[in-house]
């Protein structure tokens, strides 16, 4: 039975390719993502991981190829999408010019939250950072700004949340607490997809993976599977990958 | 130093290739020579009807105006560039990893600025009038003699508003006392000697009649008050974290009438804190009018009745279409891209901000009316303007939706402007001259403007948006 067909499927992309110019970033990708898993897309710099994250979230359009996610197509309706689901993009970008209050107060009124302020104060003291309230988003540092960027995606409780680099900017002990929260994220239902560099983590926290590799997707897999193997991600990874450079 | 100015053209370079294209970028002399060529056959018609040094007095006003935005935009790129690339850093902010002062990349990126836009704009203008001078009989040491001249306007431009912004930087108080000063004292020149103190312009002298004096007037004009800024800049940064109240929610109550009062309340904190609503209205607003109703002040002879206001009115309303610009330049759409947030919408809620800020055209107008004497021409003047004004915003919305800034030197776009905003221009000028009160007409722009944003709609949606 393929990992399809136990599922309830929450992304589900057929065929995806996207061009810039002469450049295929992504090419002719097609993947499965189920209800409840936290799915890890793995791949070295430039190896199409945020610009499958933009197409999944609608922020630019296929070439070809199509994509639902949460059942919603992507291309048509990507406004759909992204009201259903939370993003922490690539580059922490909060608006310079609002406060982190302000922003999470912005956030809220575009997304219809009740009680915003109930719930950015959770986010607050759980991410550390109610001191920086009232500063504005330009004059926070990238740790800060990317707990700011976390908190949006999460305010308002989404069944799927995408994440490119989830960690990246967070010192060790948060990001303990935030791996912490992810794991709990999922076990009540939810999913998670995030995309990283970083094996260890992926290894740590994700349930299923994906590798990709010059816009390629080289494997579909779960780390279950790799340990049953008494395989370690990165090893796999490094051969994977390896092997796809020398032909 | 050398290798920091190198390394800077460079940087400008890329920063237009990279947003307009190599090829639309590099074609913008090319349609600069090209205009300058073709509009020297149209300078027997203009002498005909106006003296000869009224159009070389416009053209020279149009150098300073140039090196005024040049300038305006020069200080505001970093948050610019951020917003169009992401997390950007220029080399003239890199002075906490180049040993080297913030002083001495100041200074370097003045002569970068100068250079690289002589070479943009002043050369190619010059140039097209040179090749077309023999063809209508002007001597070649005209074209020579304003390459000189339109270099000094230029750099005049540059250098006062890198002044202003230095002078802005210390103390917004002393900003307005200096504008203040510089009012009264050129209204008090007008009034009692009855001389309009554009004539006094030291490279307007020169192109007249070279003298020695005059070049070093011209020069002391540039150089005194690069120097002042250059002295003046502080590369002292006070801890510049400030703390705000809450002012999105009160904001956003305020604007419910608006179709989407978060995305309104945003612009307009936006606008307030990123100081574009002073330093945008100051330094490319009134300081523009405020050349352009003086060069009209001079024209006044040969206009009909209402004439000046109403060539104003126009004016004010095409400069007023780039409070656009005011409202895309400081917002980084990646911040929308997590949010379900439409571009037709983001497009919405601009125009709507933008209707917002159209009060201070109005209330220009209003106030030059009643200031002129030609009251009596306030409503078509308004209608005038505002027309203009809106009809000029869905050009650009069509042309460049959500990147107002590609107008500036994408030659083709900016072609296309030029073609669509000019021929409206030209026919509301023609009515304008007929009867003063023909120029109602004009609330007619409205419909082509509305038809315009409409297909700027579908046309947006269907791309990917740089940042977004």
């Amino acid at each position: 039975m393929s990992r399809m067909e136990k599922t309830e499927s929450i992304i589900e992309a057929r065929g995806l390719v996207k061009q810039f110019g002469d450049v295929t970033a992504v090419n002719n990708i097609s993947l499965f993502v189920g209800k409840g898993e936290l799915f890890g897309l793995l791949g070295p710099n430039g190896s199409g991981k945020t610009t499958m994250i933009k197409m999944l979230t609608g922020q630019i359009r296929p070439t070809s190829g199509s994509a639902t996610v949460i059942g919603v197509d992507v291309v048509q309706d990507p406004v759909g999408v992204r009201e259903r689901i939370g993003i922490i993009p690539e580059q922490e970008t909060p608006p310079s010019f609002l406060t982190s209050t302000e922003y999470l107060d912005f956030v809220g009124e575009v997304r219809g939250i009740p009680d915003v302020q109930k719930k950015a104060d959770w986010w607050f003291d759980f991410l550390e950072f109610s001191d920086k309230r009232d500063v504005l988003c330009k004059d926070l540092s990238r740790g800060t700004r990317q707990k700011l960027m976390f908190t949006q995606a999460f305010l308002h409780k989404p069944a799927l949340a995408l994440i490119d680099e989830p960690l990246i900017n967070f010192d060790p002990i948060m990001q303990h607490k935030v791996k912490e929260y992810l794991t709990d994220y999922v076990k009540s239902g939810n999913t998670i997809f995030i995309s990283t560099h970083i094996l260890e983590i992926a290894e740590e926290i994700c349930s299923g993976f994906a590798i990709l590799h010059k816009g390629k997707l080289l494997h579909t897999g779960t780390v279950a599977g790799l340990k049953e193997n008494n395989q370690h991600l990165d090893d796999f990874f490094l051969s994977l990958v390896r092997k796809d450079d020398h032909g | 130093m050398a290798k920091l100015f190198t390394c800077m053209m460079k940087e400008e370079w890329r920063i237009h290739s990279t947003i307009f294209g190599s090829l639309s970028f590099a074609l913008f002399p090319v349609l600069i020579f090209a205009i300058t060529f073709m509009g020297s056959f149209l300078l027997p018609l203009f002498r005909a009807v106006l003296p000869g040094g009224n159009i070389s007095l416009v053209t020279h006003a149009l150098f300073v105006l140039l090196g005024i935005m040049v300038g305006g935009f020069g200080l505001i790129g970093m948050e610019a560039m951020n917003r169009r690339f992401g997390q950007a850093s220029l080399l003239a902010f890199s002075a906490r990893s180049l040993p080297l002062s913030e002083r001495r990349i100041f200074l370097v990126f003045v002569v970068k600025d100068t250079v690289y836009y002589f070479i943009l704009w002043v050369l190619p203008f010059v140039a097209g009038f040179a090749v077309a001078s023999p063809f209508i009989g002007v001597p070649f040491a005209i074209p020579v003699f304003l390459l000189i001249t339109l270099t000094l306007a230029f750099l005049t431009g540059l250098s006062l508003v890198f002044f202003l912004s230095t002078v802005y930087a210390r103390s917004k108080r002393l900003l307005f006392v200096a504008f203040v000063l510089i009012i009264i004292a050129w209204a008090a020149l007008y009034y009692l000697t009855g001389v309009n103190g554009v004539f006094l312009f030291p490279p307007l002298i020169l192109f007249r009649a070279f003298s020695w004096a005059t070049l070093l007037a011209a020069c002391a004009l540039i150089l005194i008050p690069s120097a002042v800024a250059v002295m003046l800049f502080s590369p002292e940064h006070a801890d510049t974290t400030k703390r705000f109240k809450n002012a999105i929610a009160p904001l956003t109550k305020k604007l419910s009438f608006f179709p989407n009062p978060p995305l309104a309340a945003k612009d307009l904190i936006d606008l307030n804190r990123s100081g574009s609503f002073i330093g945008q209205t100051i330094f490319s607003f009134l300081i523009p009018l405020g050349l352009l109703w003086f060069l009209l002040f001079v024209l006044a002879p040969f206009l009909p009745p209402g004439g000046v206001l109403l060539l104003f009115a126009i004016l004010t309303g095409v400069i007023s279409s780039t409070m656009y610009t005011w409202l895309t330049t400081f917002d980084s759409f990646s911040s929308y891209a997590c949010l379900p947030v439409s571009i037709p919408t983001l497009l919405t809620s601009k125009i709507c901000s933008f209707a917002v800020l159209q009060m201070i055209p109005a209330a220009l107008i209003v106030f030059v009316s009643f200031a002129s004497g030609g009251a009596v021409y306030l409503v078509p003047a308004l209608v005038l303007c505002l027309a203009v004004s809106f009809y000029a915003l869905a050009v650009t919305v069509w042309l460049t939706g959500l990147s107002p800034s590609v107008l500036v030197y994408d030659a083709r776009v900016l072609f296309l402007y030029l073609v669509a905003v000019g021929v409206a221009i030209f026919f509301l000028i023609v009515l304008a001259f007929m009867n003063p009160y023909y120029v109602v007409a004009s609330v007619l722009l409205l419909l082509p403007g509305w038809l315009l944003v409409k297909q700027s709609y579908r046309k947006w949606e269907s791309w990917d948006q740089p940042g977004f």
